[in-house]
């Protein structure tokens, strides 16, 4: 028997993760739907003119997916933090791995698919009667005579509303995942009170990095030298001809890229469930 | 079956053991007595491996607890002393466990539910915390792991149950199982336990089989002044003075868990001399 991994040890992990916990997670989709609903009928009734626009619909999908999901990813090992709960789970004759696995399983992969079938649900036939409102109630822009023109349905990969980092890279998509595994961290990592501890540790994480880049980088840079970004500095002497560039190396940029966009949440995956070989109880 | 060697733990800066040495075969019911808070839980989740000894080592079956493998989980059972129950039916719930044990029978948990008197349908959520407790204890008996830990568990029992319980797990264990009960409730184990462990100040203070103990000592009530003197310890009644007493005819006696544990915690230097002679 590995002792690592076995297939079938994992689906029967996953098979009693689903039965335990298939009511709560049902409910919490309904609930989860009938939010959307309520903010959609709220925006419907507030805007006859362009009610559901592209940039509304991609604000109420990631919106609802940071904190859903931040917050569902933060209860994932919260069984931990509770004597009772916590020796019955590390007692089931399952490895480390087969129990994260079975957490991501959940917390990553259904939740985002989940949570994106049930905005779609929602999203497709409320755009529908935004169109139809738009339609019967008002086809120009007020004193003017451009066309409202009907609303089209987000497309997730390839929006035309999203900020320049999301289109480019997929950074508020995948970000999401790098943020999320955070709280996964967090469930295990924290006793009590993980999503808000979790919020709390990420933002003391972000204030040193903002620190160490205005006071550490920027103090330690010769005269006249600033960074535009991460990636490249520029030297800027009030005259334009005399501006000089650095950037890092091509192979080297996108190495550096390739990990923001896809190495972080895997890495905290990984802590994950080192923290997890290591939880006593 | 299980060696404990040299075991120091700790939580953060209160000290439970400190070079316990302890060491469990199969075929034998241990008894684990102690004060509250001497570390009984403790030891038992430190075998389990839900806690890390911070200096020592222990060694189950060949496996190292603490790494909590597969293969040790399901031949290690823990019934804890604190009860989690997921909201899900009896049947369900035992469909989604008990796959993870090889050993399990669901014959045997039949007839120790039948036994315990508790329903096998319906929702977990409804049962008394009694029928809960029972029912793991059930289950706990049921996968037929070669080492099953138990804390406390005639906690929340009614009288009658206590005495199924003892019936149980008389008949539950074999020479391949070892099993090795925490209470405080020492009454509990009477006629059930065939060796008694004490733990005190992060030691193993006695460590006897029954044999042995109603070999070396007597238990007996008293008004006799001569025989009073000579008890190991003497606790006084309305009946008479309830003494432990050297066995110095031979003759084996009963042994009162109760009055034995007091006498170890009070006068443990008088009886550990006694049985180390």
């Amino acid at each position: 028997m590995n002792q690592t991994f076995d297939l079938s040890r994992w689906l029967r992990l996953v098979g009693a993760h689903w039965t335990e916990n298939r009511k709560r997670y049902l409910l919490a989709l309904l609930a989860m739907g009938g939010m959307l609903i309520a903010w959609y009928a709220f925006l419907l009734s507030i805007d006859k003119f362009g009610p559901l626009n592209l940039f509304l619909q991609y604000t109420a999908y990631y919106c609802g997916l940071y904190i859903i999901g931040c917050f569902y990813a933060s209860t994932i090992f919260s069984q931990l933090g509770n004597k009772s709960q916590a020796i019955p789970y590390l007692a089931i004759p399952a490895s480390h791995l087969e129990k994260l696995l079975c957490g991501i399983l959940f917390g990553v992969v259904l939740f985002f698919l989940a949570y994106t079938c049930i905005f779609y649900i929602v999203d497709i036939p409320m755009v529908s009667m935004a169109n139809k409102i738009i339609a019967r109630e008002h086809q120009y822009w007020p004193k003017t005579m451009l066309p409202i023109g009907s609303v089209e349905v987000l497309n997730l990969w390839n929006n035309k509303w999203a900020p320049i980092p999301d289109k480019q890279y997929h950074l508020i998509f995948l970000g999401y995942f790098a943020i999320q595994s955070a709280f996964l961290l967090g469930s295990v990592y924290f006793v009590r009170w993980s999503f808000i501890k979790t919020i709390v540790a990420i933002l003391l994480f972000w204030l040193v990095l903002v620190f160490f880049m205005i006071k550490g980088l920027s103090a330690h840079m010769p005269e006249g030298w600033h960074y535009d970004s991460m990636l490249d500095w520029t030297n800027f002497s009030g005259q334009q001809l005399n501006t000089r560039f650095i950037r890092l190396p091509a192979l080297l940029e996108k190495l550096l890229l390739l990990s923001a966009q896809y190495c972080v949440a895997p890495a905290f995956w990984l802590i994950t469930y080192f923290r997890l070989k290591e939880k006593e109880v | 079956m299980v060696s404990v060697k040299d075991l120091t733990f700790s939580y953060r800066r209160r000290s439970v053991f400190r070079g316990l040495d302890l060491q469990l075969h199969p075929g034998h019911i241990y008894g684990l007595l102690g004060r509250n808070g001497t570390g009984k839980s403790t030891l038992l989740r430190n075998i389990a491996g839900f806690l890390f000894p911070r200096n020592g080592t222990i060694d189950v079956m060949g496996f190292e607890p603490g790494r909590r493998q597969p293969a040790f989980l399901q031949q290690t059972f823990l019934l804890p002393e604190e009860l989690y129950l997921p909201p899900v039916s009896v049947s369900r719930w035992i469909k989604n466990n008990a796959a993870f044990y090889p050993n399990f029978s669901m014959e045997q948990f039949r007839a120790y539910m039948t036994g315990f008197d508790i329903p096998a349908e319906g929702s977990m959520q409804e049962l008394s915390y009694g029928q809960q407790k029972k029912l793991l204890i059930s289950f706990a008996l049921a996968v037929n792991t070669p080492l099953l830990l138990m804390d406390e568990p005639t906690n929340g029992l009614d009288i009658l149950s206590k005495s199924q319980f003892r019936k149980v797990i008389a008949g539950a264990v074999d020479e391949k199982k070892c099993i090795l009960i925490s209470t405080h409730q020492v009454k509990d184990l009477e006629n059930l336990i065939d060796r008694i462990l004490v733990i005190e100040e992060g030691r193993i203070l006695f460590n006897q089989d029954m044999e042995t103990i109603s070999k070396k000592l007597t238990f007996s009530l008293s008004f006799d002044p001569t025989a009073t003197a000579d008890a190991l310890y003497c606790e006084s009644s309305l009946k008479g003075n309830a003494l432990v007493l050297p066995n110095t005819d031979g003759e084996d006696s009963r042994p009162d868990l109760e009055m034995l544990y007091k006498a170890i915690i009070l006068e443990g230097e008088k009886i550990n001399k006694l049985f180390n002679a």
